[in-house]
């Protein structure tokens, strides 16, 4: 009998959310592959800079001038800095760079290990004397989800100096005026819980790509496929858990 | 054409002292049921080749003995350790002593000749200091020939290279037993048959046993103390290269046509 879609989509949250608790069992047990994992986090976070600096100053600079005519129809252009900021930093800057990231790093972690599983590296590894999940899960997703927070605070800095700038081109705004109500207007409450739900989509684009590229079969076809689902699914898992950020939230009364 | 020469004669004498014992070993996927009751024996400085047509479970053989995959039942006996039985840290002292040859070679992409040939002696002995692992990696490369390969990226390498980096690999925590997945799979015959004989002289500089799963005839003749033929999950013959290429049953005849 052929398995329906909603068995096997239950099937698949089951087994993912049985690969994110072997990663809590194992990841925090001795020996510790620290190497790995500072070699992870330059793949992951290093190399991930210049791509989301670019993109959170496009998305800083495009943000600003979207806004600025609605603002000006209400005559409420002094408020664009203050507009600007909070939704960068609470909504903007965070989900575009765990997207870039879903993007970047879940299809390159879930295409490495899929080629890795499917020419017997994997085999190799354990043979080897190396728990491979140890190795090469629990340090890559440790390291995502410990660089994608650097990595949006940032984007946050960076968007928010392209939003000065964006600002400039149609009007005047001081330097010290720009950022004096930037910082006037944010508050903890804004920072804090955005940078909260980033260890989040770090966790979760970790582990997406890790499961679909450890998982992987059907040999170069399936590399392709893992690489492609990771991308899928660890973007929809993003916005799902900004949705879930949002509500709680809001029902502690944080906004 | 290989001559009577190349065909393997017993340099070193093999005991009767097993180093890897099957007894009734079962293994299914799913309703196919690949290993049915297998029985065998591996005595020390023996080379056995095991023949089968593919999906036959050879593959499957092999990594239950190394425990990548458990059997279903049956004993697994190892170097006097009964493999599906072991937790890991006990797994990981015999592997140090069963080298591993995969089909696909299982080079780390991501790291040199170097750091590939250093990666099981830093798992498996770690105090060892950095002059004893850089006098093993260059002997075990000398060993097979490629001793100028040293800080390649895998990469670089041609297919037969590939496949002799990946025995010095192998053969670097100088195991008493390796098992070689269709070692000459993918190589041209000239390379094929060299690695053949590399196998061949290295068992006889590292005092090796092993199990050899293989379809190509000419590494056969090589290589092969014995042969086993794997049929319908069972071991449905055993014997010299000779005696077996000699045989009426059709089964086994076969395999030498």
């Amino acid at each position: 009998m052929t398995p329906n879609i909603f068995t096997s989509f239950l099937n698949e949250t089951g087994d993912i959310a049985r690969f994110a608790g072997r990663f809590f069992k194992e990841a925090f047990k001795p020996r510790y592959e620290f190497a790995e994992f500072l070699r992870q986090c330059f793949f992951i976070g290093y190399k991930s800079l210049p791509l989301v600096a670019i993109t959170a100053f496009i998305m800083g600079l495009v943000i600003t001038i979207q806004s600025r005519p609605t603002l000006v129809e209400f005559g409420a252009e002094a408020w664009l800095p203050k507009m600007v900021s909070v939704s960068l930093v609470r909504e903007i800057a965070p989900v575009i760079t765990a997207l870039i990231c879903a993007g970047k790093i879940g299809s390159g972690i879930g295409a490495e290990l899929g080629s890795m599983k499917v020419t017997e590296q994997i085999d190799a590894m354990e043979v080897s004397g190396t728990n491979p999940f140890k190795f090469l899960v629990a340090t890559r997703i440790m390291a995502a989800t410990l660089t994608i927070p650097i990595l949006v605070v940032l984007a946050d800095a960076v968007s928010l100096y392209g939003g000065y700038l964006g600002a400039n081109i149609r009007g005047v705004v001081s330097w010290d005026l720009y950022w004096n109500q930037v910082f006037d207007t944010l508050a903890f409450s804004d920072v804090i819980p955005s940078i909260i739900k980033t260890f989040f989509f770090g966790f979760a684009i970790g582990t997406i790509g890790c499961y679909k590229g450890y998982n992987s079969n059907k040999g170069t076809e399936g590399v392709g496929l893992s690489a492609n689902s990771a991308v899928v699914i660890s973007s929809l898992l993003v916005f799902i858990l900004d949705l879930l950020a949002v509500q709680i939230i809001d029902l502690l009364s944080l906004t | 054409m290989i001559t009577k020469t190349e065909i393997a004669e017993p340099e070193v004498q093999f005991t009767n002292e097993p180093v890897i014992k099957l007894s009734n070993v079962s293994k299914s996927f799913g309703t196919n049921k690949v290993l049915k009751d297998f029985d065998f024996v591996l005595n020390k400085g023996e080379n056995v080749v095991v023949l089968g047509k593919s999906g036959s479970g050879k593959s499957v053989l092999i990594k239950c003995i190394i425990g990548l995959i458990k059997p279903d039942s049956g004993k697994i006996n190892v170097l006097g350790k009964n493999i599906p039985e072991l937790r890991n840290e006990e797994l990981d002292k015999i592997r140090a002593k069963v080298g591993f040859l995969f089909q696909s070679n299982a080079l780390y992409d991501s790291m040199s000749v170097r750091e590939n040939l250093e990666f099981p002696l830093r798992r498996h002995k770690a105090k060892m200091v950095k002059t004893q692992i850089d006098e093993l990696v260059v002997e075990a490369l000398t060993n097979v020939g490629l001793a100028h390969t040293i800080d390649m990226r895998t990469s670089e390498l041609s297919g037969g290279m590939k496949k002799r980096i990946a025995l010095a690999r192998t053969l670097i925590l100088k195991p008493e037993i390796i098992l070689y997945d269709e070692p000459t799979t993918g190589l041209d015959p000239i390379t094929g048959k060299e690695i053949s004989k590399l196998m061949r002289e290295l068992a006889k500089t590292y005092h090796t046993s092993s199990i050899i799963i293989s379809h190509d005839l000419n590494c056969v003749k090589i290589v092969a103390d014995s042969i086993v033929m794997l049929i319908d999950g069972k071991c449905y013959a055993q014997g010299k290269y000779e005696e077996l290429e000699r045989s009426t049953d059709k089964k086994i005849q076969e395999f030498f046509l």
